[in-house]
């Protein structure tokens, strides 16, 4: 702690007085912690607090960083931008909050980000997906992948790795629904995959049959459902309803027990694309997840193991760099290249100039009413050809497609 | 192709025509529109739900505890929540029915949950429903259809017989056209008037918890919010029949019903709910009175 004050001090008097008239109480390394812990989004914030905190325990069980507990502070910004922007204000003007782990709704990340910005306070997110979140935001990280990212990787995968030729998207009509089927679209029409039907849904619906029924006709090779999971169980049922023995695809949204709780078998063999699997067979993977269900007696979702690693990464940050706030987002954005990368439970993350992260996606597929690993998996990106990504690290999104 | 969309029509318009009559009968009766009958489908199929999935009870035994259980609720909701406003002014009963309406949203997002559950169980599946068949005529093309979509068209059919009987034939269906009529004679005339009304939501109840539980088992899904669009959607199909007439209200949600199939499937999928409003709007612009409305002032 000494040489905390002294960088304090060093940096910012009146810093330094704060911290100062804290005495014994700021004996512990502080990271603000943002996500909906109550509203909508409960059982979102329940996954990352229960990441965030399996983390900070472990580093604190192991003699903390550099012999220094680390501290979480848990605001909640109920998913709610306005909510958000005060939440992060607060966190920003503590001058002992370190970094901010958050926050999950991409519309409170982007709320956030404005103030994080103004107050260079590191922000790194382990949720919010929408393709902007980062942008222009020299302190603004995150995780996990960006959503076009993701549209790009299923079309690569159902025509490189599935093999097929001829696809239908069935998308729900928001924002998540929208821009995850644009960026498949874009990505199908570069590398030739036929895009033979497009049929959307309003998120009340019940009924799926007419949709369903043109698709049919159109003959797909697969059917891509660009939404969530609860439309996405019914659609399913109604499918097996109406025969359709075509495979369907999903991205993250659909990776839910609930998918499998409602649709039952109809979900049977269909393919979905995520940040982090439990059931993946990986040394890594199991340790954390056997330690995490004996924790908390339920299994981590993405969500929980993206937190976890999002403490890992700032808190490396600083036993490496120590207190300094630009130090600490220097240090996270110069792991930037897959030989200089945070390696985790959610493989090698490392970021590009915009402070996005580009992993591969793991792909599961669900059988018997579980979600495995399906049998092919696309290999990391770093092993699977390292220097172009390290060139690449530097370039936009459609980049990290090149290899696949 | 036409003909999946046709019949995909009558099955979603036969589960709007059921709960179509639940609306149309209590405004025939007391004029009011009892926006909380969305959530008595609901609860039916929750109900039902609990005793089949979640209890292990077979489904001849489920399907009526929902039924009952929403006949109850239809009832009591009727002495709690309007009774006591009866002699208000109409305005008074309607804000009171939205408020029972919200009430029950809550009720069962605490009990049941806000999450979609399925209702049937992955351990029992009812293979008779599932079993599917294939049609397919000249012209109309191909279709697919389950056992599940045959039962709905067949209970709403045997039920619209059921109900016409129970109004033309019975002494408790007379009550009811008398007091739809004029209150105030019908009493003179020796006709219980609560008892009348009270029987009223208790049929019309249990047909929104026989919709509930049919659209449970054929969609495999219940969630608080689905008496919210559906009840909507009936609504219309009641005013669009002609609020108040019971044929009515059959050939309105079988006409909402083949309309949003078709639009779904011909126009566009986004545009199926703003279909389905248009089409009230329309009919409310040139027929007022509804589709059967006019033929008859208040009620068969």
């Amino acid at each position: 702690m000494r040489r905390g004050f002294v960088i304090a001090a060093g940096g910012l008097a009146a810093l330094s007085l704060i911290v100062g008239c804290g005495g014994g109480e700021t004996e512990t390394y502080k990271l603000g912690v943002v996500g909906p812990f109550t509203g909508d989004g409960a059982q979102f914030g329940e996954m990352i607090r229960m990441g965030v905190e399996m983390k900070a325990h472990e580093i604190n069980d192991a003699g903390g960083i550099n012999g220094v507990m680390l501290e979480l502070e848990l605001q909640d910004d109920k998913g709610d931008p306005k909510e958000a922007a005060n939440v992060a204000q607060k966190l920003g003007s503590d001058p002992d909050v370190l970094a901010v782990i958050g926050h999950f709704n991409s519309s409170c990340s982007l709320a956030g980000k404005e103030v994080y910005n103004q107050m260079n306070v590191l922000q790194l997110s382990p949720g919010s997906t929408n393709v902007t979140v980062c942008e222009g935001g020299d302190w603004t990280f995150r995780n996990v992948y960006r959503d076009d990212y993701q549209g790009y990787f299923i079309a690569d995968y159902i025509k490189d790795v599935l093999g097929y030729e001829k696809v239908a998207v069935f998308f729900d009509n928001d924002d998540y629904g929208i821009g995850l089927k644009e960026a498949f679209r874009e990505r199908a029409d570069e590398i030739g995959l036929e895009v033979v039907a497009e049929e959307a849904y309003v998120r009340d619906t019940q009924e799926y049959t007419p949709q369903l029924t043109q698709i049919r006709a159109k003959e797909p090779d697969i059917i891509f459902i660009s939404g969530l999971y609860a439309n996405a169980a019914m659609i399913l049922t109604q499918a097996k309803n109406l025969d359709i023995q075509t495979p369907f695809i999903g991205g993250d949204g659909l990776l839910s027990s609930d998918l499998i709780k409602n649709a039952g078998s109809a979900a049977d063999g269909t393919i979905i694309t995520c940040p982090f699997l439990p059931t993946i067979e990986d040394e890594k993977t199991r340790e954390f997840v056997e330690a995490f269900e004996k924790k908390y007696n339920e299994k981590p979702d993405a969500w929980a193991a993206l937190s976890y690693d999002a403490v890992g990464i700032v808190a490396e940050a600083i036993a490496e760099v120590g207190t300094d706030r630009t130090a600490i987002r220097d240090y996270v954005a110069s792991l930037n290249s897959p030989e200089n990368a945070y390696d985790g439970v959610t493989g090698m993350t490392y970021f590009d100039a915009n402070g996005d992260v580009m992993k591969p996606l793991v792909v599961a597929v669900v059988r018997d009413g579980e979600f495995y690993p399906a049998e092919h998996q696309v290999d990391s990106l770093a092993e699977a050809e390292p220097t172009e990504e390290t060139a690449e690290a530097e370039t936009e999104e459609e980049t990290p497609e090149g290899e696949s | 192709m036409v003909l999946q969309q046709i019949i995909n029509g009558l099955t979603i318009g036969a589960v709007y025509a059921l709960i179509a009559t639940g609306y149309t009968m209590v405004y025939g009766i007391i004029e009011l529109i009892n926006f909380a009958h969305g959530e008595i489908y609901m609860m039916g199929a929750f109900v039902a739900m609990t005793f089949f999935r979640l209890w292990g009870m077979p489904l001849w035994a489920a399907a009526p505890a929902g039924i009952l259980a929403a006949v109850m609720l239809g009832v009591t909701l009727e002495y709690v929540a309007y009774r006591p406003l009866r002699r208000s002014p109409r305005l008074v009963a309607l804000i009171s029915a939205i408020g029972a309406s919200l009430f029950l949203q809550n009720l069962a997002m605490k009990i049941w949950g806000a999450r979609r559950q399925p209702f049937l169980d992955p351990n029992r599946p009812l293979e008779f429903f599932q079993i599917k068949h294939h049609v397919s005529l000249p012209v109309l093309g191909e279709a697919t259809f389950s056992n599940m979509q045959i039962t709905i068209l067949v209970t709403a059919a045997v039920i619209a017989i059921l109900l016409n009987l129970i109004i033309k034939r019975t002494k408790v269906g007379k009550a009811m056209r008398a007091t739809a009529q004029d209150q105030v004679a019908a009493r003179l005339m020796g006709v219980n008037v609560n008892r009348t009304i009270t029987a009223t939501f208790a049929i019309g109840s249990a047909m929104g918890a026989v919709a509930g539980i049919l659209v449970g088992m054929n969609y495999n899904q219940v969630w608080p919010m689905m008496g919210y669009m559906a009840g909507l959607k009936a609504f219309t199909a009641a005013v669009l029949g002609g609020i108040g007439n019971i044929p009515g209200a059959f050939v309105g949600g079988l006409i909402l019903g083949m309309a949003e199939g078709f639009a779904g499937a011909y126009i566009s999928s986004l545009w199926m709910d703003a279909i389905a409003f248009a089409v009230l709007i329309i009919v409310l612009i040139y027929r007022p009175s509804g589709i059967l409305g006019e033929q008859i002032p208040k009620r068969t």
